[in-house]
């Protein structure tokens, strides 16, 4: 479903993402783990066409077409869909505007129940919304969307537990959904602490650091391996599952 | 739309082509309104109230009714303010335009309407209207402007003197759509007297070719004015605003905001706050949204204490649509335009603002085809 080969990314005149390369089928969950600042926001932009992210090398499959040159808008409307870290607060547009404007009105009232969100549809997109409000507010908006390829930046981040598990299983709920043709979807979340992994099942996990995709194997293994060793390349025998 | 035309029968005197137009800026039905007035050209066509305390009529005939509306007339503005006032005061034979008397006391549960339109390609017009609203009344206001989709250019000049009595309350909606190619002069003065409440607000989103609306207002000891303007302004189209607030008597409060969209057009607003008085509080708020390199905004608040004790502030910003909002909007699948239009109408809060539900259609589409470049 999603191919990067060999990708680099720029952000002006400085390196961000040097020679990722990363192939996501469709049924698969799969997990970026990096410290902060080693790029792990930056492949979803990149993916997804945000500025100022530019891709300098490689290629950037979907379904094997290349979406380097398409608008965001025009990803999404292939089947993208992005849950953002940290959403700007877009005043004046209700949730109940936005979502007709995606003509989803009829999934925001039946998906906003099932986050606890009844209320949401009247406020302002993301305006005053608290940190775990946003994450869900996150979920809820690719359940309007329904994309094919769920990205998710974070869904975890500066929120307390009881959330976290509200919105892992969520996303577990929306990943294990097939999309709007029946076809399986395919999931590439990103988490720094390792948290959602509770919540939401995921088959093939990545360590980030420096820009660099430096090690794949079992999710579960490698957030393990992170707690003892962090961020670096575990040896090949300290570690059961796949390598790269 | 014909024939919703057909079916329309709002008011007497007015014939359904014109009520449709007014519709889009606020026309209601008699029933559905205190009182009535509609100027057509240069005929006060429609000056109409069927509620006890509320009197409209020809201002001729206000003049010859009740001696004091003279000291009214020209009591608030000089005709030697510029040489259109001068002009206008002096060449023309009868003033056309309406006097609105709501008298003391009375509180309306309809609100009053009064709308201008202008039939004429390459008409002028010059109103000049009166209203006074009695101690303790309250008082709900729609007006409005229009011209048929024929009339492109023409001239109006527009003098309102209003004056809101002691203790009085008023909240007024104004809407205008004129001609693309029109110059429009809007001279506004309002006296707000101790303790009265003023609500007001403008909403000017048509494009038109030159548009000054100038616009002073007084206000009296524990008394408060709030005006909201959401102003529009298209390619071809400036608009220049002189606005000016006085603060006269202790316990005056005042609340000003413009928030201004340019897509090409070009937008001034200066706008003076005076503190003549102590306990006094104002606020002068200027938001600016520039979509194109075309045209300008100048946003300039001013604020003058003549007093110690007068609290006064201003906030102006000016810029362009956030290019993180944009790619937010986009991610989830909607088109620039799309996402821009959102984001513009966010920008000027329509949502929070009282205007008809035709109105807000037009404005809607209006926003679309200046970001398609169809305007």
């Amino acid at each position: 479903m999603l191919e990067l080969r060999n990708v680099s990314v720029s952000v002006g005149d400085k390196l961000i993402l040097q020679n990722v390369n990363l192939t996501v089928n469709a049924g698969e969950v799969h997990v970026l783990l990096g410290p902060n600042g080693s790029g792990k926001s930056s492949i979803l932009a990149a993916i997804m066409g945000l500025p100022p992210f530019e891709v300098t090398e490689g290629e950037i499959l979907y379904s094997g077409q290349d979406i380097g040159e398409l608008d965001i808008d025009e990803r999404a409307r292939l089947g993208l869909g992005l849950a953002f870290q940290h959403p700007p607060d877009i005043d004046g547009v209700t949730v109940a505007e936005f979502a007709a404007a995606l003509g989803a009105g009829d999934t925001l009232t039946a998906e906003a129940e099932a986050l606890n969100m009844a209320d949401f549809p009247d406020r302002d997109l993301i305006v005053g919304f608290s940190g775990g409000e946003i994450k869900r507010w996150e979920v809820l908006k690719l359940f309007l969307q329904s994309p094919d390829l769920l990205l998710f930046d974070e869904p975890e981040s500066g929120v307390d537990l009881e959330h976290i598990a509200a919105v892992g299983a969520a996303v577990d709920r929306l990943v294990s959904q097939p999309a709007g043709d029946g076809s399986k979807r395919a999931a590439l979340l990103i988490t720094h602490t390792g948290l959602i992994l509770e919540h939401v099942h995921a088959d093939h996990g990545h360590i980030i650091n420096h820009g660099q995709i430096i090690h794949s194997g079992a999710p579960h293994d490698l957030f393990r391996h992170i707690q003892r060793s962090g961020y670096v390349a575990p040896a090949s025998e300290a570690i059961a599952g796949e390598t790269v | 739309m014909s024939e919703a035309t057909e079916e329309l029968d709002l008011l007497p005197e007015i014939d359904a082509k014109a009520e449709a137009i007014l519709q889009r800026v606020g026309l209601g039905a008699q029933e559905d309104r205190s009182a009535s007035a509609v100027l057509v050209n240069h005929d006060l066509r429609v000056a109409l109230s069927e509620v006890e305390g509320v009197e409209i009529m020809p201002i001729q005939d206000a003049l010859m009714k009740y001696d004091w509306v003279q000291s009214l007339m020209f009591n608030l503005i000089k005709p030697d303010e510029n040489e259109l006032l001068r002009q206008a005061a002096e060449l023309l034979n009868d003033p056309i335009g309406h006097f609105l008397y709501v008298h003391d006391g009375v509180k309306l549960d309809l609100p009053i309407q009064s709308f201008t339109l202008m039939e004429l390609p390459q008409g002028r017009q010059f109103t000049h209207n009166i209203t006074v609203i009695g101690k303790d009344a309250e008082v709900e206001m729609i007006s409005g402007a229009g011209v048929p989709a024929n009339v492109h250019a023409g001239h109006h000049v527009s003098i309102e003197e209003t004056y809101v009595r002691e203790g009085a309350r008023c909240r007024s909606v104004s809407i205008e759509s004129w001609g693309s190619k029109m110059a429009v002069e809007s001279y506004s003065r309002s006296e707000i007297g101790e303790g009265a409440e003023m609500v007001s607000n403008q909403i000017m989103l048509a494009p038109l070719s030159n548009h000054l609306s100038d616009t002073k207002t007084w206000i009296g000891k524990d008394a408060s004015c709030s005006d909201q303007a959401t102003i529009f302004a298209p390619q071809d189209t400036r608009r220049v605003f002189e606005n000016e607030t006085y603060l006269t008597a202790p316990g005056a409060r005042s609340e000003s905001m413009a928030r201004m969209v340019s897509a090409g057009g070009t937008i001034i607003n200066n706008a003076l706050l005076v503190g003549q008085a102590g306990d006094t509080n104002g606020f002068l708020g200027c938001d600016g949204l520039k979509l194109s390199d075309e045209g300008e905004i100048l946003a300039v608040p001013a604020l003058r204490a003549e007093c110690a004790a007068s609290q006064l502030s201003h906030e102006a910003s000016v810029g362009m649509i956030d290019a993180e909002k944009l790619a937010y909007l986009m991610a989830a699948g909607l088109s620039e335009d799309r996402a821009r239009q959102l984001i513009v109408q966010g920008f000027l809060n329509l949502r929070d603002q009282y205007m008809p539900e035709e109105m807000r259609e037009q404005v809607t589409e209006m926003i679309a085809a200046a970001k398609s470049g169809g305007m």
